[in-house]
């Protein structure tokens, strides 16, 4: 029996930027004289050289030490041992990170930096507060017509300088964990709330729009086969380069010219593929021009989304060549609506039955591969033996495997039908798709070996978060022990890698497909110290003092220790938190989503985990 | 293409084994050129040879055929593998051993052929512990070569190919030779050739076969050359190439790979060869831990007194260690006259790691402030000077290991009192020393030290009047002590030992804390004697000694010291002609109780243990393994083990206890159900192959004068939970202290220069990086078996400060550079990119 972790109320950072002569910053900061602090003989490693310290001021039981390269708070009393030495750096916390002068303020304090003034304060937040903190922000700047993925700004860090449009490449999925965080989090009031309660009302809500930005995919682009657009844009919102784009007129829609459209093209070439048939008349590799049936219609209830905001479907362009990180967390995000908001809301719940068996026939009948209008799989959604038998596919074979056999037992979950779907599941487990997912972390030995690389050099993160959804499925919808096994097998394969992020998000479903042990304060850790905002800052985790960068055999740099997530960049389910950089994941140009953050607290409160 | 048999050319080299190293070194130059011919001989045949230690002895004696070997190399004809000094023996080395394997071997390779050895190669090692994967890996090695134990001695581990992995999770891809390294003749060929090519269809991949005449060299043969050539050319066989290990594990690896994966240690073939001759196995822990103290406070003093390093000196010492960890050599089972050579070659390291450490810290040690006003010549050691004027007399202790300790320093002289640096009274007594002229007594005093530092202590002298011919001094009220002792029985404040005054052991042990007993009914530490006359020198098919002869008799038991300081209890048995005396030590504070041993052995056939049966269920071992520890099933098997060893059970009270044995040299132990039993001796006829004893005056392996020590470590939860390894460490890397004049130094009486934040991260090397750049290189590694998050670093001494994580059983190895910069690397401290 696991006893929830009691998670508590934790300083979070609060830091207000100021200009140099704002009449806000008082005076004595700019006549404020300290000398540098004697740290000979300090107990602990330190972020800054020694020699860099040139100011300091204690408030209370804690030290603030200033350095010409950022600012730290040394709480040698704090209770945790991660918070006994913190560090401040620019550009999310500070401006620049030579510090000048520090002046007491109460409990926080006043930095001048070369650039400009910073008041930081940490107050206690809880974890759910910080939750709810961060939806806000999410709703308030991210939120893209029910999708959360990210917002670009045009001057890092300027809230005012945000773009009204703009998309992430994985719209749908991250939306989709979105969804799911907030379906457990719904699931989570109503269990303790109660159903009427303004709380869990505002929850369900949430969570029924997001799952709706996600159906909707399913059927934005009129192509009636089941198949799932990566995103889509309004009709005056300017084309990307970076994808393949259709753009719908009435019951057609046509594929625009973009150069990753006439990459996809030479891509399916070099592969071999045979593009006659599937381009129109003109067009030898490129697509664009080419015109495709779009006259299948979106369900009404979907299609509030763009309406709400007076847009139509004419005009809409759809991101085609999706890959199987979207139709993955679609599956995930149609069984929890499917179980949470489904006894409630038949109409979503025929939607979430039809949108998945449609989609998982399409896959089925396409030879378990998803198919682009041209008839062609496209780049990444593949789970076929065809893929498997190629060089690529050899390596995601094993996880692509537990994908697609994922994706069937959800789908049998949530029509409560097994008929095509089993007889499809046989068939993959006659043609050895279960052992296959028990393979990956020989494969990406083999593979690290041939390539002279370390193995964690071949570990890709976006990885991570597919694999934990496969067989977290895998473990807890599969009832045959022998293939049950098989599939804790599978999932036990990834700890190596998965271990090393300390992700409740990774973690809480593991420990509930496996029932192995986890480090629940490692987990509490990663709420803990979770930034209170999805802005992009810029933090280092280069030139730090106290950070050890590992050059990998395959000249890959790491740093030797998990940084906390308030003191490196902010990333979504798909980075290397050990990457030695300094920007952050989506570039300093951007405000992303809080489902990192809310898809791991809630789940934690769903399953019993946190309290 | 269908699958293939790689057939690799080699020569299985002993450097000593039956003979000595001179002729094992003949041997190498012989083989050496033999290869070389046949290479010119024979297009498309590759010659496989491992060892750096060999290549350096051809590169010194014969350039020419050096320079051969090179060309061949440059063209891949000649495939060097084995990134390690020797073919060691895999159980016993340390971790920090098998690192100087890969850091002296890669480097020298590099350096010599630009290239280092991708495959690890170990075919006659007679077991490869459970941490080898990670030792491999991080010397740059992801792919080994093994061959014992073979299918019938283990069947459980997977034959030929499969995946190996370590107890940390590192894995390696691991070929087990079958049958032989060394086929040889038409027929032994066609034969294995026959079989291998039978096992194809069935493996889906390529397999290896060995061939070349082996132990005392040779090499494949011009006619077996000349019949394999024949067999691939007239009967078209594409089955067969001449390969090398490298070119088989790429090719298996660019195809579909399925092969099996095999946790754990692969193990036992020889049994025997983790007790026999105790000699070598004392002198390679000697020199282990000697030499890496000396590295550190090398290091220290280059910092600190702007000294040269003695990089060269301890490379040379520390490949003088490599090359007796030779399977055959420290296994026990070479030659006795090897072991001569073998005494002269270990001691030659520990006297480099003795002098370096002595001058370092007498370095270090003139930079200490231990100036007294009134003192009228800045340096003396005149004891009678000190006692003239009344001025204690300074004594600087160095601790070795990166966390503090505590201490029982012992230093000539006695004393009437002790004071630390701030003046405050220390728990000491005088103990009655090895001479029997001048004082004939000791100070023993309780240091406290800082971690990877010094501590001054003051020592002030003890008139001869006032000497007295007792060691039994009460303790003053200024350190009031927390040891008791009487007639048969110890105790501190942590555990209570009680003696059973008709046999010498322990018959009741108590720790404390808990109240629990761990003898209740049972005896502890009885030495045991077993038969041991049907087996050979290895053991070769034993892989349990059952047979108990007798125990030891009591010849007597008193109590030899008490005082503030320590108690200790003399014990001496008696077996045959042989005798063994043990001195029980308790330690005021301590935790453990230490035993020091002297054995005089006269048994023919026979094995020393001492047994510590335990009550209870659940048995689990725990044996410290190199870098690392690994759980083993309570079974009787002999196992090899380092530092320590554990049984852990649930006790009669329904909670879980165990007790840990240390020792400062013995690598064999057993445990039958609920005893544990660590080997002590182990006396049979040297190089006794097979058993096939032609009459003679035999000459015994452990016969005559033995000291040694071990300790006992009792403790509740399991094993991992306890200090055990940093306990090991320090019983094995002991402070020392030195005794200074008076000088104004400008160092302060206390100094570290180097912690660690978390108390199961052992420090096992600190030293100057081998690029001479000056950096310095600090390698650690997690003792616990848990991933531990945030390990702070400090280290002052280069401004240095960071954190790292470790996963369970990580080792890890840090560079520090200028400006107190850190990289994490590797064995090869970053010097190859």
């Amino acid at each position: 029996m696991r006893l929830p972790y009691k998670l508590t109320a934790q300083p979070a950072r609060f830091c207000t930027q100021y200009a140099n002569g704002d009449p806000a910053v008082p005076q004595a900061l700019y006549t404020v004289r300290s000398a540098a602090p004697d740290l000979s003989g300090f107990p602990l490693p330190l972020p800054s050289r020694k020699q860099d310290y040139t100011c300091f001021v204690q408030t209370g039981d804690v030290c603030w030490y200033g350095a010409t390269t950022g600012l730290t708070r040394y709480e040698p009393n704090a209770a945790r041992k991660d918070q006994i030495i913190q560090f401040f750096a620019a550009e999310r916390d500070l401006q620049d990170n030579c510090v000048l002068a520090l002046l007491a303020d109460g409990d926080a304090i006043w930095v001048r930096t070369e650039t400009g003034v910073t008041h930081i304060e940490t107050r206690l937040v809880g974890a759910e507060e910080k939750a709810r903190m961060l939806l806000h922000e999410s709703q308030t700047i991210v939120d893209r017509w029910g999708m959360y993925s990210q917002k670009d700004l045009a001057v890092p860090r300027d809230l005012s300088s945000i773009f009204p449009y703009g998309h992430s490449d994985n719209d749908g999925g991250f939306t989709a964990a979105f969804a799911v965080g907030e379906l457990f989090r719904y699931a989570v009031y109503k269990r303790e709330k109660g159903p009427d309660h303004p709380d869990t009302i505002e929850a369900r809500r949430t969570a029924t729009r997001a799952c709706e930005a996600c159906l909707l995919l399913l059927y934005i682009h009129g192509r009636g086969d089941g198949f799932v657009a990566r995103t889509y844009m309004c009709a005056e919102e300017p084309v990307p380069e970076n994808g393949v784009y259709f753009r719908i007129h009435g019951d057609k829609a046509v594929c625009l010219d973009t150069p990753a459209t006439r990459e996809r093209g030479s891509f399916l070439k070099m592969y071999g593929a045979d593009l006659k048939n599937n381009v129109s008349e003109g067009h030898d590799v490129c697509w664009a021009g080419m015109e495709i049936d779009a006259s299948a219609p979106i369900p009404e209830r979907l299609t509030h989304c763009f309406t709400e905001s007076g847009h139509t479907r004419e005009g809409i362009f759809y991101k085609a060549d999706t890959s199987s990180d979207e139709v993955t967390l679609h599956f995930l995000q149609m069984r929890f609506a499917h179980d949470i908001l489904g006894p409630d809301d038949p109409e979503l719940d025929a939607l979430i039955r039809d949108g998945a068996s449609a989609l998982l026939r399409h896959i089925i009948s396409h030879g378990y591969e998803l198919c682009d209008a041209t008839g062609e799989p496209t780049t990444w959604a593949k789970w076929s033996e065809r893929y498997f038998s190629t060089e690529l596919g050899y390596v995601d074979a094993c996880l692509n495997a537990a994908e697609v056999l994922s994706y069937h037992k959800m789908v049998m979950h949530i029509t409560g039908e097994r008929g095509e779907w089993q007889e499809s599941y046989d068939y993959l487990l006659s043609r050895g798709y279960a052992e296959l997912t028990t393979k990956h972390f020989d494969r990406m030995q083999q593979m690290a070996l041939l390539d002279g690389v370390h193995p964690y050099e071949d570990i890709m993160y976006g990885d991570h978060m597919l694999a934990v959804v496969s067989f977290w499925m895998l473990c807890t919808l599969e009832t045959d022990p022998v293939l049950l096994e098989k599939y804790r097998q599978g999932f036990r394969s990834w700890r190596s890698s998965l271990e090393r992020e300390y992700d409740p998000g990774y973690d809480i479903p593991y420990a509930l497909a496996t029932g192995d042990d986890i480090d629940m304060d490692r987990m509490a850790q990663w709420l803990y110290r979770m930034n209170i905002s999805r802005l992009a800052g810029g933090v280092s985790t280069m030139k730090r003092h106290d950070t050890p960068v590992h050059l990998r055999p395959g000249g890959y740099k790491e740093i030797s220790w998990l940084l906390p997530n308030d003191e490196r960049f902010i990333s979504k389910y798909d980075r290397n938190p050990f990457e030695y950089k300094d920007v952050d994941s989506g570039g300093l140009f951007c405000v992303e989503s809080c489902y990192i953050y809310t898809y791991a607290y809630w789940m934690g409160r769903y399953y019993g985990f946190f309290e | 293409m269908s699958n293939q048999i790689h057939l690799i050319g080699n020569a299985h080299l002993d450097p000593i084994w039956l003979w000595r190293w001179q002729e094992g070194c003949g041997e190498v130059l012989q083989t050496f050129r033999a290869a070389i011919d046949r290479l010119k001989e024979f297009d498309g045949f590759i010659f496989t040879c491992s060892s750096a230690a060999y290549y350096e002895w051809v590169e010194q004696i014969d350039p020419d055929l050096f320079s051969e070997i090179r060309d061949m190399i440059k063209i891949g004809r000649w495939v060097p593998v084995g990134g390690w000094w020797v073919q060691p023996d895999c159980n016993m080395p340390s971790g920090e051993s098998f690192a100087r394997h890969a850091l002296y071997s890669q480097l020298y390779y590099y350096k010599k052929f630009g290239r280092i050895c991708k495959t690890g190669y170990n075919v006659d090692s007679f077991g490869h512990c459970g941490n080898l994967p990670q030792l491999l890996s991080l010397g740059g090695m992801r792919t080994y070569v093994m061959m014992r134990p073979g299918m019938h001695e283990n069947p459980d581990i997977p034959e030929n190919l499969f995946w190996w992995d370590g107890v940390d999770g590192s894995r390696v891809l691991t070929y087990r030779i079958k049958d032989s390294y060394g086929h040889t003749g038409t027929e032994d060929l066609d034969r294995t050739i026959d079989a291998l090519n039978a096992m194809l269809p069935e493996k889906q991949h390529d397999l290896m076969l060995f061939c070349g005449v082996g132990n005392h060299g040779g090499g494949p043969t011009r006619g077996d050359l000349g019949h394999l050539a024949r067999r691939m050319e007239e009967k078209s066989e594409e089955t067969l190439r001449f390969s090398s290990p490298d070119t088989f594990f790429e090719t298996v690896c660019g195809e579909l790979l399925d092969v099996p994966s095999y946790r754990g240690e692969l193990q036992h073939h020889a049994s025997g060869c983790y007790s026999a001759t105790s000699l070598v196995k004392q002198l390679n822990r000697r020199a282990e831990n000697r030499l890496a103290a000396a590295e550190a406070w090398d290091a220290v003093a280059a910092a600190v007194c702007g000294s040269a390093p003695s990089a060269a000196a301890l490379k040379e010492a520390w490949k003088d260690v490599c090359f007796n960890q030779f399977h055959d050599i420290l296994c026990g089972c070479s030659i006795m006259e090897a072991y001569e050579d073998v005494k002269n070659s270990i001691g030659h390291a520990v006297t480099i790691a003795d002098r370096t450490e002595n001058a370092a810290q007498l370095r270090i040690a003139s930079r200490i402030n231990t100036w007294l006003d009134g003192i009228n010549e800045p340096v003396t050691l005149l004891r009678h000077h000190c006692h003239k004027e009344d001025f204690p007399r300074p004594v600087v202790v160095f601790n070795p290991h990166a966390f503090p300790v505590r201490y029982p320093v012992r230093t000539n002289y006695p004393s009437k009192a002790v004071t630390d640096a701030a003046g405050r009274a220390v728990p000491f007594q005088n103990v009655r020393s090895s001479r029997s002229n001048d004082s004939h007594l000791d100070t023993l005093f309780l240091a406290d030290l800082p971690a990877l530092g010094y501590a001054l202590y003051w020592l002030s002298w003890l008139p001869d009047d006032e000497v007295t011919e007792t060691c039994f001094l009460p303790a003053s009220e200024d350190c009031a002590s927390d040891l008791r002792a009487g007639e048969t029985f110890l105790e501190n404040e942590h555990i209570r030992v009680q003696f059973d005054r008709n046999t010498g052991t322990i018959c009741s042990l108590v720790t404390k804390a808990d109240g629990y007993d761990f003898a209740a009914g049972n005896r502890l530490a009885a030495p045991t004697v077993l038969d041991d006359h049907t087996t050979d020198t290895w053991a070769h098919g034993v892989f349990r000694f059952e047979t108990v002869k007798g125990e030891m008799e009591l010849e007597s038991i008193a109590l030899a010291e008490y005082g503030p300081a320590r108690a200790v209890m003399r014990v001496k048995h008696r077996y045959g002609d042989s005798h063994l005396t043990q001195d029980f030590i308790l330690t005021s504070d301590a935790k453990m109780l230490r035993v020091k041993c002297k054995a005089v052995w006269q048994e023919p056939f026979t094995m020393l243990k001492a047994a510590f049966p335990l009550n209870g269920t659940d048995t689990v071992n725990t044996y410290e393994i190199p870098g690392a520890f690994i759980k083993r099933p309570t079974n009787g098997e002999e196992e090899p083990m380092l530092g320590w060893a554990d049984l852990t059970l649930t006790g009669t009270d329904g909670a879980r206890h165990g007790i840990a044995v240390l020792n400062d040299g013995k690598y064999s132990c057993d445990c039958p159900d609920s005893t544990l039993r660590p080997t002590l001796l182990r006396n049979v006829i040297f190089a006794d192959h097979y058993s096939y004893r032609p009459a003679a005056d035999f000459n015994y392996t452990d016969e005559g004068l033995h000291r040694f020590e071990y300790a006992i470590l009792p403790h509740a939860g399991e094993a991992e939970s306890t200090d055990v390894a940093r306990e090991a460490a320090v019983f094995n890397r002991r402070p020392n202290a030195v005794p200074v004049g008076y000088r104004k130094g400008d160092l302060p009486p206390v100094q570290s220069f180097l912690s660690v934040t978390e108390p199961n991260i052992v420090v096992t090397a600190f030293k100057k990086c081998e690029d001479g750049s000056g950096d310095l290189i600090l390698r650690a590694y997690e003792a616990a078996g848990r991933n531990t998050g945030r390990v702070g670093f400090v280290c002052d001494l280069a401004d240095a400060g960071f954190w790292a994580d470790f996963r369970a059983h990580e080792v890890k190895t840090f560079r520090i550079g200028r400006e107190g910069y850190v990289t994490e690397t590797d064995f090869l401290e970053g010097i190859i990119q």
